[in-house]
């Protein structure tokens, strides 16, 4: 078909080639533009509606651009929300509960990807199963249990022991994906490496120390990088948890921030701490922007080796 | 034994040996593990089935009394918010997930393409992750507790809401605000099939294009064959994610009835209506999509 029409005018038919392309490619871009308008609609309106004035806020001509940028909102939101004190016991509990995740996930990983033991079958299932069975199924037993062993209510850094001790067990915030995802990976690799190990004399543990993990730096990254965000944005547990006002996690803050707007049908609202300042919508916007900021931060920086890792990792490749 | 007997018994003894020296350094790797799926799952779960069939005598050391099926009829004929948020739930699970398997793979593939701006298409594309799990996502979803919104998804624009009329209109808000909210929570999805797709052979698509394949051919003989173990992780994946997720009224529900309500033993078997139907769901899943899976041949 095409050698027919070629023949009759080649030159017309080449620039009707051109256009086809180049329209395609105008109309791939713009699906593509719209479609990441729709994903960074939320996080757009958070940004510009956290710059905001009180009388833009009302201003219904006022949609996308504010007629001038305040960053008080900011400065407001700051104080409000406590951030400088609650910053540091997310980043502590995010820490050490992605640091579990990383030690007991890739041990647990390793040893279902490399060896063959009695009730291994049994015992992946319940992997699987700890994958689909979501925490508010369990919450009350283990409330009850860790109010048994005294670890709520302790006003100390102990709070954070409900979070923080399951990962190093390989439980916690999704861990049966972590161990899924350390596993596929470990199955990926060539025995080789293990066996010249073991023939020269190296024990389990240290094949998997110095041999293993340090291979394993695709999973590693982004096992890291999904507990951090996981676990700094999760609010369920630590609401459920953590009781001393002192030892609030970031997100749960936010709902606070949130019932005190909703109080009053969104009109003023004396701050006790800052007198006379109204909180409005955006200084809440600028609350969970800032909320949110150094773990977008961040992903920022790790985002290409981010998704490198997921490629490298082995996690399609059930 | 004669010495003959002896060389003879050797080779399978210490193979058995072997195997199970290889069996203990296994569960050497795996005593965190199983310590903590005895405490922290095993356990609370016995205790969650124990209380959806009992009714609590003493709080102290959970003393509980064995009342059959009553909480579980308790549930279903007694509280009246229960059936309806259940069936809500599901109804949107089965409309959610094929939606969000579909876009996400699309997606997928469009940011899959050499082009410009390749790393902001991705980044943008994971944003709703980072902003995603938590409360945050809740309240700019506007689907707080007490409904009130910060941020509605994107709106029919007015012209075209003046020229099809009121219910057609509706109907067009529902898609689109189903589906604003559905793109929102595929992040994770995407990525995994962005990782799917690198993985694919370029070779096979040089193949198919030397015999004269069309894109639109690669994408069905090549492409979705090959992703459909990706395809099956991610769906199991979906449902799960919608499950769990805080923004599901059912869950909300059964946090009510546990730390506001404080009927311990009607939540568990709630949570457990909940749960067995998400397992029917994935296995479900799995049973029908099994069968279309592409095996790349590499024993697990």
């Amino acid at each position: 078909m095409s050698t027919v029409t070629a023949k009759g005018g080649g030159r017309k038919s080449k620039a009707a080639r051109i256009a086809k392309t180049f329209s395609l490619r105008l109309g791939f871009y713009f699906l593509l533009c719209a479609l990441s308008f729709i994903f960074l609609y939320p996080f757009i309106t958070m940004i510009v509606k956290s710059l905001m004035t009180d009388d833009d806020l009302y201003n219904i001509t006022v949609k996308w651009l504010p007629s001038q940028a305040t960053w008080s909102n900011y400065d407001i939101a700051f104080r409000r929300m406590r951030f400088k004190a609650y910053v540091w016991n997310n980043v502590i509990v995010c820490g050490v509960a992605t640091l579990g995740h990383i030690l007991s996930c890739s041990l647990t990983g390793y040893a279902f990807a490399r060896y063959r033991f009695r009730l291994k079958n049994f015992l992946f299932a319940l992997v699987i199963l700890m994958m689909i069975v979501p925490v508010q199924v369990i919450i009350f037993p283990l409330y009850k249990q860790y109010s048994d062993w005294g670890w709520l209510n302790t006003k100390n850094i102990l709070s954070f022991l409900p979070l923080v001790v399951p990962t190093f067990f390989g439980m916690g915030l999704n861990g049966g994906f972590f161990i899924f995802l350390f596993r596929q990976f470990f199955m990926g690799l060539p025995y080789e490496m293990e066996e010249a190990a073991r023939v020269d004399g190296c024990g389990p543990i240290r094949t998997y120390a110095r041999i293993m993990l340090p291979m394993a730096q695709a999973p590693l990254l982004v096992c890291s990088v999904l507990s951090l965000v996981w676990h700094w944005n999760d609010y369920f547990e630590p609401g459920v948890y953590i009781t001393a006002p002192a030892y609030r996690m970031l997100p749960s803050v936010l709902p606070n921030l949130y019932a005190l707007l909703n109080q009053e049908n969104h009109t003023m609202i004396q701050v006790n701490e800052l007198e006379g300042i109204v909180f409005n919508e955006a200084m809440l916007m600028a609350a969970t922007f800032l909320c949110i900021l150094p773990i977008l931060i961040a992903y920022l920086i790790l985002q290409r080796r981010f998704m490198e890792g997921v490629e490298r990792s082995g996690l399609t490749g059930m | 034994m004669s010495v003959q007997g002896k060389a003879l018994a050797r080779k399978p003894r210490k193979k058995m040996g072997i195997d199970r020296k290889r069996s203990l350094e296994a569960y050497i790797f795996l005593i965190p593990w199983l310590i903590g799926i005895c405490v922290f799952f095993a356990y609370p779960i016995f205790t969650s089935i124990r209380l959806s069939f009992s009714k609590i005598t003493s709080f102290k050391g959970l003393i509980t009394e064995w009342v059959g099926l009553t909480n579980y009829e308790y549930i279903f004929f007694y509280d009246i918010n229960f059936v309806p948020t259940f069936l809500q739930v599901v109804l949107d699970t089965l409309l959610n997930t094929p939606l969000c398997i579909v876009f996400s793979l699309v997606i997928a593939i469009l940011i899959n393409r050499k082009m410009v701006g390749r790393g902001f298409f991705r980044t943008a594309f994971f944003i709703p992750v980072l902003l995603g799990s938590g409360y945050i996502m809740k309240q700019l979803l506007g689907m707080g507790a007490d409904g009130t919104t910060i941020t509605t998804g994107i709106m029919v624009p007015r012209l075209i809401a003046d020229l099809l009329g009121v219910s057609i209109t509706e109907v067009v808000q529902g898609f689109l605000d189903r589906i604003t909210v559905v793109l929102w929570k595929s992040g994770v999805q995407i990525v995994l099939f962005l990782a799917g797709l690198q993985g694919i052979s370029g070779s096979l698509y040089e193949a198919a294009k030397v015999d004269g394949a069309t894109e639109w051919e690669m994408f069905w003989k090549i492409t979705l064959p090959m992703i459909t173990p990706i395809i099956l992780m991610n769906i199991v994946y979906t449902i799960v994610a919608f499950f769990t997720d805080g923004t599901n009224p059912m869950v909300d529900y059964i946090y009510k009835m546990n730390f506001t309500n404080q009927m311990y033993e009607s939540a568990a078997a709630m949570s457990w209506i909940y749960f067995i139907f998400a397992l029917v769901l994935c296995g479900a899943a799995i049973l029908l999509m099994r069968r279309h899976v592409y095996d790349s041949g590499s024993k697990n």
